[in-house]
């Protein structure tokens, strides 16, 4: 009584900023870690140059 | 002149206290529900008697402070500097009593520690402590991320008044939405909805590294805790080390950089407005100093040829650099390691992104990254006025949600706030130097503790002296509450001391 059939699309598109948000954060601060990756790579790339 | 308070201002600080003091009954139960699951009866007595002694203390205060005087500034002020004193003073009680630390004193660090999310311990034997225990460390952290005083104001707003200056008191004066109570909730709900979505991928993480699934998930739902709430307590002595796991240091770094994140900007982003990922001065201003550390931290750790391989290197000075700076204090290096080896000058920039901290309205610490923009623009500004002509009008203006112009009050603020936490920072120095210990110890040791950071240098253990443990008591509380309400609480404490109380 009261409940009804769950629909995943609905769900989704109920909610798709908010999941769409957790993600972007997630992408952010993915980012944010290939960058400083990227630094220590650079760092030692150029101190082993001859 | 400032009044000093009355009785009656007394009675409704009082009051409060103790209608508060009743939540910190209720958290003491939920441990018991962990120590169940695990069959440690020995325990439950602990939390049990610490719970009632709470309870039979509030409602004894409720009783004879009853009063119907609302909730002023001055009483908010003063209420959320004591709130905290007096939760850290109850929530010691079963660290204390099951002997998880040596003295009532250490058990108050640690309560003060996991409340204002710090995560410097001094609990001898972290790999061994019952579980029920361990978790209630962590359960403190999350607890203290989302702001005792939030936690309040979800379960127990008087009224609409009292709910909007205890929230400011607390230094969360960015409003969400229009209504506190509304507001303390959706705080809740995505503080719970990142706790969640943390502890699934640690969980994954600890499975994938071959811990069976029970420690798994006791460890992926503590880590998440105290990551999102940027605490630092960790169930195991080593720290985030403990699994030698690049992938459990990645999820960790992801879900300490989101805790470290502002609320309105998480309300703003989960809401649609994706766009303030790359518009927000706070967010950008931590993308660029965050980056700038590890390059620093990275190059001077390289330079000294302690580590050589580009993915030691990232993990080490990254996540170092990130958990400094988001005010967590999880580690991937001992703090002796740190002490003896590590470079003067890296524990000198740690001391600095410690220091400067995390985002405002965020769980964490520190002079916060939008107050960093204000200076930062604030000195542009004044460069721009003085090669300018005399005419000109220069202005300038930061993004946070919507476009705010910077005024000279908002500047004034803001270098205000960094200078308390200099001077605090020169303070606790030189205390902590008193005792003994060097000077980049030191400055590390204590901008660790201002900034509610938790990364140690190796000072805080039980054998440090009460004296410097009292210290770093005051340094969280100070820090946790950015000086400003400590400060009214000491201003009243001294005139009522000097003109004695009224009536």
């Amino acid at each position: 009584m009261g409940l009804r059939k769950f629909s995943l699309i609905n769900f989704l598109k109920k909610n798709f900023n908010f999941i769409a948000g957790i993600f972007s954060e997630i992408g952010l601060t993915l980012l944010i870690i290939a960058v400083a990756m990227l630094i220590c790579l650079l760092l030692v790339f150029i101190k082993s140059a001859p | 002149m400032i009044p000093a308070l009355e009785r009656e201002d007394l009675k409704v600080i009082g009051f409060n206290l103790c209608k508060f003091g009743n939540i910190v009954g209720f958290l003491l139960l939920v441990p018991i529900i962990v120590a169940v699951i695990y069959k440690e009866f020995d325990i439950i007595p602990h939390f049990l008697i610490a719970s009632s002694i709470t309870f039979i203390l509030c409602n004894v205060g409720i009783h004879f402070l009853q009063t119907k005087k609302e909730m002023e500034l001055k009483h908010a002020l003063c209420f959320a500097a004591l709130v905290w004193i007096f939760s850290m003073l109850l929530a010691a009680l079963p660290l204390w009593s099951t002997g998880s630390v040596n003295s009532y004193l250490d058990a108050n660090f640690d309560a003060m520690s996991g409340f204002t999310t710090t995560g410097l311990t001094l609990v001898p034997d972290i790999d061994h402590l019952p579980y029920s225990v361990n978790f209630y460390r962590h359960f403190l952290q999350f607890v203290g991320g989302i702001g005792i005083i939030v936690v309040s104001l979800t379960i127990l707003a008087r009224s609409e008044i009292s709910s909007v200056l205890a929230f400011r008191g607390e230094a969360r004066d960015m409003g969400i939405r229009p209504n506190v109570v509304r507001t303390s909730r959706v705080i809740l709900g995505i503080a719970i909805t990142f706790m969640v979505v943390g502890a699934v991928l640690f969980t994954i993480a600890g499975i994938k590294e071959g811990a069976d699934v029970g420690t798994s998930i006791f460890d992926g739902l503590n880590y998440s805790m105290s990551a999102y709430g940027t605490g630092g307590f960790t169930p195991h002595s080593q720290s985030v080390l403990f699994y030698h796991s690049a992938l459990y240091e990645i999820i960790a770094v992801i879900i300490i950089l989101i805790g470290a994140f502002n609320f309105s900007f998480h309300f703003a982003v989960l809401g649609g407005r994706r766009r303030e990922i790359f518009k927000n001065t706070e967010i950008r201003t931590i993308f660029i100093t965050l980056i700038i550390s590890t390059l620093i931290i990275a190059g001077l750790l390289l330079l000294s040829g302690i580590y050589s391989s580009p993915d030691v290197l990232f993990r080490k000075a990254f996540f170092q650099a990130a958990s400094a700076h988001t005010a967590t204090g999880f580690g991937t290096v001992y703090p002796a390691q740190i002490s003896a080896v590590w470079p003067g000058a890296v524990l000198f920039m740690m001391s600095l992104i410690m220091i400067l901290g995390t985002c405002a309205n965020s769980t964490g610490g520190g002079i916060k990254a939008i107050r960093v923009a204000v200076i930062g623009k604030s000195f542009i500004k004044e460069i721009k006025k003085a090669l300018s002509p005399n005419s000109a009008v220069v202005t300038a203006k930061f993004h946070h949600i919507d476009d705010v112009p910077l005024t000279d009050t908002i500047a004034r603020g803001a270098m205000l706030i960094a200078l308390g936490y200099v001077l605090l920072l020169i303070a606790g120095t030189t205390i902590t130097m008193l005792h003994g210990y060097s000077m980049p110890d030191s400055m590390y040791e204590t901008a660790s503790a201002v900034g509610n950071v938790g990364l140690s240098s190796g000072i805080t253990t039980p054998a440090m002296h009460g004296l410097l443990k009292a210290t770093y008591i005051f340094l969280l509380l100070a820090g946790r509450l950015e000086i400003t309400a400590v400060l009214v609480l000491m201003g009243f404490a001294i005139l009522g001391l000097r003109r004695g109380i009224k009536k």
